[in-house]
């Protein structure tokens, strides 16, 4: 039973490998065959003697990319609970900053970066800031969703039980909001690398953003494919590492996916 | 049986739950609905009395009364006791359980037992003890770790019941707790329920649409009008104690539930489909 299930599991992953593998075999015989030259579309070969050679240089600028994820990605998810838990909490808030939050959307993160620049400065801030505007949302917006998604009948049970308002937060509140906060978090993580390229291309020295640029003008595209495939690595070992949290902290919400009820027995 | 937490014997003079001449409206569609018009209720200590009625009589709201979750527009509740007065809290005094078992499902099954313990503030590791002890008189022995999920209707019913209980209020309020489960399952939780009430002495009031569980579990039985509702009649149920399920096909029993069904009928035939209403009043 369990072998059968490992190999049903393998079979699962087996097709899209496959699929992907195809699509890199193709690309390779595209180049080879019809003669492209490297500076215009390197062979998937040559970008793996490239990802080899470069190593330490894409370790230095991969390190850079991740820590302004790692702390603006922080920034924002702290940022994002606190608002949506005192959005949830207290009508005022919600109807005076709520509604802001919103609005700010619809301000383009890109245009502002060239300003963040001028506020503050080069380094590291200036990125970190657009990773957490652009993660922010996310995160608070479903955070809030999910604090307001409690059963009602849920609420009656507790508050009948003599349950003080915290307690309906922590409670109850809480418990609901977790899996909409887990969506807003996994939408996040998938932005913020975006969110550090952004960053990085309005104006940097290091990074993988930087990297790309730096390399760009100088025909070295076998670089800036190796560098894009440490930035799509980064991508969906983040989004794993999420889902890995979602797992730990909610175990019953995947249980309840995977096995039998003894109602279906 | 079940060691519950026995409340000593009423220490108040007088009934345990009193309402008195209660109206309550809500407006639904822009319409002010009167959903209750003077209901007079009296419960006396370790009675057990049941509400029947049509759909959208107003049980549930009453209920929401009595449990604090509501407000009369007027009339006065008092419980325990007390005077009554217009903010005699309420919310916190009764043991009050749903159709719905609203176990949490972040819980597991003993988690979600002790979860009235918890919000009264007793410690996680004393509640799980008291509701350890309780497992198996409430058939989840075995089960106490599992998430919500993977219990049957009737386990997740008992659950509910078993939160309840474990608060360990003198008045205890159902609200068709029954009514989700299978027949079967149903015919089980009422003996159980006898067999467990024997052995408590609380004061519960239940909501049902079964007539045969009304007087089967009841003392007195409450009929309602439907909505606005009004009390129709009060019917006395003189059945021996302790009482079980066979009973039902029994003589005395069959009287009874003519005379129950007599008031029942008769709102059946008011209801005509025009006037049925659209949606169930809270």
């Amino acid at each position: 039973m369990s072998l059968f299930k490992k190999i049903t599991g393998l079979a699962l992953w087996l097709l899209p490998i496959s699929i992907l593998a195809g699509l890199v075999v193709l690309w390779e015989l595209w180049v080879k065959l019809a003669d492209v030259p490297k500076w215009q579309l390197p062979a998937p070969s040559a970008v793996a003697v490239e990802l080899v050679s470069s190593k330490a240089l894409l370790w230095k600028h991969t390190l850079v990319t991740l820590e302004e994820i790692a702390v603006g990605f922080a920034a924002a998810l702290a940022a994002g609970l606190l608002l949506a838990a005192g959005i949830a909490y207290s009508r005022v808030l919600e109807r005076s900053v709520y509604p802001i939050v919103i609005a700010s959307q619809t301000v383009p993160v890109v245009a502002i970066a060239p300003l963040l620049l001028i506020w503050v400065g080069y380094g590291l801030a200036p990125k970190i800031i657009i990773v957490a505007l652009i993660c922010f949302y996310p995160i608070a917006v479903n955070t809030v969703d999910g604090l307001k998604a409690v059963d009602p009948d849920m609420l009656n049970m507790v508050r009948a039980m003599g349950a003080s308002r915290w307690q309906v937060f922590t409670k109850l509140q809480v418990p609901t909001a977790l899996p909409f906060m887990f969506s807003g978090i996994k939408i996040g993580i998938s932005v913020s690398v975006i969110a550090a390229i952004i960053g990085e291309w309005v104006g940097a020295s290091e990074g993988l953003g930087y990297l790309i640029t730096y390399s760009q003008p100088l025909f070295l595209t076998a670089r800036v494919f190796a560098a894009i495939f440490v930035l799509s690595i980064m991508g969906i070992s983040l989004f794993v590492l999420a889902v890995a949290a979602e797992r730990m902290m909610m175990p019953w919400h995947f249980n309840v996916k995977r096995s039998k009820s003894m109602n279906q027995l | 049986m079940p060691n519950l937490k026995n409340p000593g014997p009423n220490s108040h003079p007088g009934s345990k739950i009193r309402m008195d001449s209660i109206d309550k409206s809500f407006t639904i569609g822009g319409k002010r609905e009167p959903v209750l018009a003077g209901v007079d209720l009296a419960v006396d200590g370790g009675e057990f009395v049941s509400i029947i009625g049509p759909s959208g009589c107003g049980k549930s709201t009453l209920m929401n009364i009595l449990a604090g979750l509501d407000q009369p527009d007027s009339g006065n509740v008092s419980l325990n006791g007390g005077d009554g007065g217009h903010h005699q809290p309420r919310l916190g005094q009764v043991g009050y359980m749903q159709q719905k078992d609203l176990l949490l499902p972040w819980r597991t099954v003993l988690d979600n037992t002790i979860l009235g313990l918890e919000l009264n503030g007793v410690s996680r590791r004393k509640a799980r003890k008291q509701a350890l002890e309780l497992t198996e008189s409430f058939g989840l022995k075995g089960f106490e770790y599992l998430y919500p999920f993977a219990l049957s209707g009737g386990m997740r019913q008992r659950a509910a019941f078993l939160r309840t209980m474990l608060l360990g209020h003198e008045i205890i309020l159902l609200d068709e707790p029954f009514g989700a489960l299978d027949a079967l399952t149903r015919i089980q939780m009422q003996e159980w329920l006898l067999s467990l009430w024997d052995s408590m002495n609380s004061t519960i009031v239940l909501i049902t649409h079964d007539v045969d569980e009304a007087i089967l579990l009841s003392d007195r039985v409450y009929v309602l009008s439907s909505r606005p509702g009004t009390v129709k009649m009060v019917l006395e149920v003189d059945l021996p104690r302790p009482r079980h399920y066979d009973m039902v096909t029994s003589p005395g029993f069959g009287v009874l539930k003519s005379r129950l069904m007599e008031p029942l009928r008769s709102q059946i035939q008011m209801v005509k489909p025009a006037e049925k209403p659209a949606g169930n009043v809270p």
